[in-house]
């Protein structure tokens, strides 16, 4: 167990490292920031002496090492708007990110689970074929235009919840929603299709051949198997949404971390870009890992116990 | 998926596969209705434009905002009345299904053939290759991705070309991932252990022997992604950075529209009419295809 | 099964009991713009956004009104000393949020700050006429420029920020741009970043006192939710609200309008390249464009269409000219004189952040469409665009500036050839601006601009489009009048009753 943990880490530091080739020769590809960061009447000497300062003169390679030189000792450089450390900045505003995340997949976890069992239990029942339409539906709504529609529902007309910013749980509701509807329509779906699989398998026919309840069978043995998909699946999604919620967060004035990232790749803030791109594939790898870890509890009968 | 593809044992087979597929697939009411109703939004809007000269462009911006025909104030002349230029909503939204249907097929076949080569040439020879290749894999599945199609855009400018280049390379792995599980079970078949023993070399055994066998699954996950990059686009758009004006897309007109949400409602609700029926087709075909290709699924009893 | 069905009844109960929002504290103030700002510095960006923020915060020396005049601000008096040199008096006992002290010093110290090579204010090209303060004692000091210059006073008025020595010196340009001390009429609470920015009334403040107690500034990106965010009530004062809207906010009785800045758009021409070389071509796209038909039909007939490029609300405009006609025959004729009988194609940038930019790009093409010129559109992101711009990669391009009162402001930074040379330059334009700055007398001077307007109306480099008047909306509750040159300084708004 310890040995598969300590590969996985090790696996954590060689995306880190691809990350940060790819992202870094990336956005230098984009031009520099200099004339950005410069008022309009700048002279081409401030320019050029600018550019020199913050070293983009150097070859990529060279700038590069010095980036990773930096980062090796937890520097992820200064953001060129902000002025302040772009670590600092993600950490601000990371919480607001794993919030919103984490909302929207509760939400979408705790009815698609269900949704999903029934549909599958009776499969081909009018239940199961409006639900999975309706899960259709909630597919092919994209975030923003949902996102709208729920303002103006619920808090235009109806008045319920405010339109946007952070930090009442009210505030929470909406955002959290928009996003969980289209994740739920996902688990629902995927919800049902593994449960189908399961209740075809043998253990699950002898079970109800043993003439266990019905109750039963479903939540002791069909859900248990189901479960597996089902968190992978999730915890994907999950490392995902960390990064990836910047329409919801535009609607919703929400202040996470997609925001910031998307702003800093507008107006070229190198530091920051990086960084950021650095910090959401580690908690990507490393969600994944946890992950790996809880289907050990899921099923006992996989281990990580070095060579098979 | 692989259970199909194990059951398997040479070209021969995999035709017939396809035989039995289809004719699984015409069992599945699903399956029928969204193929029907996939090919019906193809056939309009690919063949739309040889009937018509109506132009998706053609602006009149003293009849703006005009609501469908149906409404007070509404005409036949533009059945589905016009957007914030004049211009007519009907032409837009079948015009817009050809560049929004072309970008979705497009980048799900960049994604699918990137996907299919790398996943064929990292199960079929493992070793270095496969390691190499499973490691870039892993770098790119973890790039936050909304990041990486966003700066792409940002760096070459918002065209179609590039759209389909970023979209496409930005899900390859899925594909590849799911073709070299198939591989690796496939290639220890009898099979091909035999083609490999009476020396028929490597990218021939790749092409008809492999190739056939590991399609299915890779065509069940690529209908329904043809969907989610349609959605996609849209939130581009929303972004400013989807498929570049003036030529429409069921996502641009639907970003674009949003900000007339209380005085238009067909600016948003037709495109995203579209939008829905189109994803609802795939998704009935896809779910259609996946379970007649899956013969697990198939014994379940009703 | 069971336990997933009650974790879900109570995360339903949950949602459902979650209350209306709290009504809102009546001495809280609540102003929602497009974007949060940058820095809270006013010294370090010139945002509009950002600026909003910082000028609660921090004070000039004068205030500028609508008419570019001056009214007293930190100065109580002041007067011209000769054609170069003014002096100032400050109010009495005026402090900075933490007691320093506002004397001749902290100006002085000011301006060599906002001037500093270190700084790299964007303010500072706006001053760059000015010597330098001398202080004469505690309370007055002069203040010269290198010659005369006419809208001195009103440019000091405008980007004069006066901040504290002894703070600044402590803490560094950084972490001023955190947590500034100003002497504005509100002082900060607390920058929550990525939500709010909180401020309390400065008790000491020397000018008229606030009369809300608490001031926040939120940024809401998205128009439909900052729209949203009014019509609730969560928020008292919206910026960024596009015309279409306008009638919707009047219609739900719960708000009113007021002015903002204008943006005056405007469509340059790359004159040093084929085909707008030729001043027949530029004058052509300009007959080739109906601005009264987008104006009706995408402002409602609110904006107000631009004669040259001294928007008509400027000082210095020439009252004798007419907005060129929409003629596209005309426009034809001319387009063949210049050897184009056919037309030809031309690319089109804009940046997509511009409000309501995609719909007016798309009409003007379809205009010139007709007239034969055939053009591709080209969206850029704000930084992109910038870029392009400065590297001389335009060819047609969309851009804005806000119509300031004082003409020099934008006049000259937009067509010096010190300034910016990127598309166009004429002797006789540098002649004429240098010359609108240093007459001092307001009839000459408006004689000097009047004349350039008229020369550029002629030369065509930009294709005129228009001043599209911006508001704010405010809720029924407050009472507040825009500045229509001004930001948001929310010391003059109050409860109504």
């Amino acid at each position: 167990m310890a040995r598969y943990i300590l590969k996985r880490l090790w696996h954590t530091v060689y995306v880190a490292v691809g990350i940060s080739i790819i992202s870094f020769f990336f956005i230098h590809l984009s031009g520099d920031p200099v004339m950005l960061m410069l008022p309009p009447d700048a002279s081409k000497a401030e320019v050029e002496a600018l550019r020199e300062q913050l070293g983009f003169n150097d070859p990529l390679v060279v700038q590069y090492l010095r980036f990773a030189g930096h980062a090796l000792r937890g520097d992820l450089g200064v953001s060129l708007v902000h002025r302040t450390p772009a670590l600092d900045l993600i950490l601000e505003r990371l919480p607001a990110s794993l919030e919103l995340a984490g909302a929207a997949m509760l939400f979408a976890l705790a009815a698609a689970v269900p949704l999903g069992i029934l549909a599958a239990v009776r499969r081909g029942s009018l239940f199961d074929l409006g639900s999975m339409l309706a899960a259709l539906f909630g597919l092919s709504m994209p975030h923003f235009w949902l996102g709208i529609m729920l303002v103006l529902l619920f808090s235009v007309h109806l008045g319920w919840f405010p339109t946007s910013g952070r930090g009442s749980f009210s505030q929470l509701v909406l955002p959290a929603l928009a996003l969980g509807l289209s994740l739920l329509a996902m688990f629902a779906r995927l919800t049902r299709s593994v449960m189908l699989e399961v209740l075809g398998q043998d253990y699950v026919r002898t079970a109800r051949a043993k003439g266990l309840r019905e109750r039963i069978v479903i939540g002791k043995h069909a859900l248990k198997n189901a479960l597996i998909p089902l968190v992978t699946v999730a915890g994907m999604q999950f490392g995902f949404l960390i990064g990836g919620t910047v329409i919801i967060e535009t609607v919703f004035a929400w202040p996470g971390v997609g925001r910031l990232v998307v702003q800093a790749i507008f107006s070229r803030d190198y530091p920051l870009v990086q960084a950021a791109v650095l910090v959401l594939a580690v908690i990507f790898v490393l969600i994944n890992l946890l992950v790996d870890l809880l289907y050990v509890f899921l099923d006992p009968q996989i281990s990580y116990g070095g060579e098979r | 998926m692989i259970a199909a593809a194990n059951r398997l044992s040479g070209r021969g087979d995999a035709l017939r596969l396809w035989g039995e597929t289809l004719r699984a697939l015409g069992r599945s009411p699903g399956a029928v209705i969204g193929g029907v109703l996939l090919f019906a939004i193809l056939g309009t809007s690919l063949a739309f434009p040889g009937f018509t000269d109506a132009d998706p462009l053609s602006q009149d911006l003293l009849a703006r905002l005009s609501p469908p025909f149906w409404q007070e104030g509404g005409s036949l002349a533009h059945p589905l009345g016009t957007d914030n230029l004049g211009r007519d909503v009907l032409v837009r939204i079948l015009y817009g299904g050809r560049v929004s249907l072309f970008v979705g097929f497009a980048a799900v076949l960049v994604a699918c053939g990137a996907g299919i080569l790398l996943g064929l040439l990292s199960g079929y020879y493992g070793g270095r290759i496969d390691s190499l290749i499973m490691r870039v894999a892993d770098v790119f599945m973890a790039y936050p991705f909304m990041l990486l199609t966003i700066s792409v855009i940002a760096v070459l400018g918002n065209s179609i070309f590039n759209l389909i280049l970023v979209l496409g390379l930005s899900d390859w792995v899925t594909y590849a991932r799911t073709v070299r599980g198939s591989v690796l079970s496939i290639k220890e078949k009898e099979f091909v252990t035999a083609a490999r023993s009476v020396g028929t070399r490597d990218p021939v055994i790749l092409r008809r022997h492999i190739f056939p066998n590991v399609l299915s699954p890779v065509l069940v996950l690529g209908t329904v992604r043809i969907a989610n990059i349609i959605i996609w686009e849209s939130g581009l758009s929303f972004l400013g950075m989807g498929v570049p004006p003036p030529m429409p897309t069921w996502g641009r007109m639907l970003a674009e529209g949003r900000v007339y949400i209380t005085d238009a409602w067909w600016l948003v609700t037709l495109p995203g009419l579209a939008i829905m029926l189109t994803i609802l087709a795939i998704n009935l075909l896809g779910d259609g295809l996946r379970d007649a290709l899956d013969p697990r699924l198939r014994n379940i009893p009703r | 099964m069971r336990k997933t069905a009650i974790a879900m009844a109570v995360l339903w109960a949950v949602v459902l009991a979650v209350q209306p929002a709290a009504a809102k504290d009546p001495n809280t103030l609540v102003v929602v713009q497009e974007a949060e700002p940058v820095g809270l510095d006013i010294m370090q960006s010139s945002i509009q956004t950002t600026m909003s923020v910082g000028y609660n915060l921090h004070d000039t020396i004068l205030k500028p009104q609508e008419d570019a005049t001056v009214k007293p601000g930190l100065v109580e008096k002041w007067e011209k000393v000769n054609d170069l040199t003014w002096k100032f008096t400050l109010v009495k006992g005026a402090t900075f949020h933490n007691g320093e002290p506002i004397d001749a010093a902290a100006v002085k110290f000011s301006f060599e700050r906002l001037m500093s090579d270190a700084l790299k204010s964007p303010h500072r090209g706006k001053l760059n006429l000015f010597k330098g303060v001398e202080v004469i004692d505690e309370r007055t000091f002069t203040m010269s420029t290198t010659e005369p210059y006419a809208p001195g006073l009103y440019m000091l008025a405008q980007y004069f920020f006066i901040v504290p020595p002894k703070y600044v010196r402590q803490v560094g340009d950084a972490e001023y741009n955190l947590k500034p001390v100003g002497c504005g009429p509100y002082k900060l609470e607390k920058w929550v970043k990525g939500q709010e920015v909180v401020m309390t009334a400065y008790e000491n403040y020397y000018g008229p006192k606030p009369a809300y107690k608490r001031l926040i500034f939120r940024g809401v990106p998205e128009e439909a939710s900052r729209i949203a965010a009014l019509l609730t009530g969560e928020a008292d004062v919206v910026s960024g609200i596009p015309v279409h809207q306008r009638q919707k906010i009047l219609a739900s009785g719960k708000a009113y309008l007021t002015d903002q800045m204008g943006s005056m758009n405007y469509l340059g021409l790359n004159t040093y390249e084929k085909p707008f070389d030729d001043v027949r071509v530029r004058q052509a796209v300009n007959h080739g464009v109906n601005r009264e038909l987008i104006n009706q039909a995408l402002f409602q007939g609110k904006a107000i269409l631009c004669r040259g490029p001294i928007s008509p609300r400027t000082f210095g405009a020439d009252p004798a000219l007419k907005p060129y006609p929409y003629d596209p025959e005309k426009a034809k004729k001319l387009l063949a004189e210049a050897g184009y009988p056919n037309g030809f194609e031309a690319r089109l940038a804009y940046g997509t952040y511009m409000s309501q930019i995609q719909e007016q790009a798309e009409a003007i093409a379809a205009d010139l469409g007709k007239i034969g010129i055939r053009v591709k559109l080209e969206p850029y992101e704000r930084a992109v665009m910038w870029e392009r711009y400065k590297n001389r990669q335009h060819q047609m391009f969309i851009y804005f500036w806000d119509d300031a009162p004082e003409p020099d402001r934008y006049m000259y930074s937009l067509f010096h050839s010190k300034s910016r040379d990127y598309y166009y330059k004429n002797e006789k334009v540098d002649r004429l601006l240098e010359q609108g700055r240093t007459t001092l007398d307001p009839v000459e001077r408006a004689k000097v601009y009047n004349e350039l307007d008229r020369f550029l109306y002629a030369e065509a480099p930009w294709v005129y489009l228009y001043v599209i008047p911006e508001v704010y909306a405010v809720s029924n509750a407050v009472e507040y009048k825009g500045l229509r040159d001004g930001y948001l300084i929310m010391n003059t708004a109050k409860p109504r009753k």
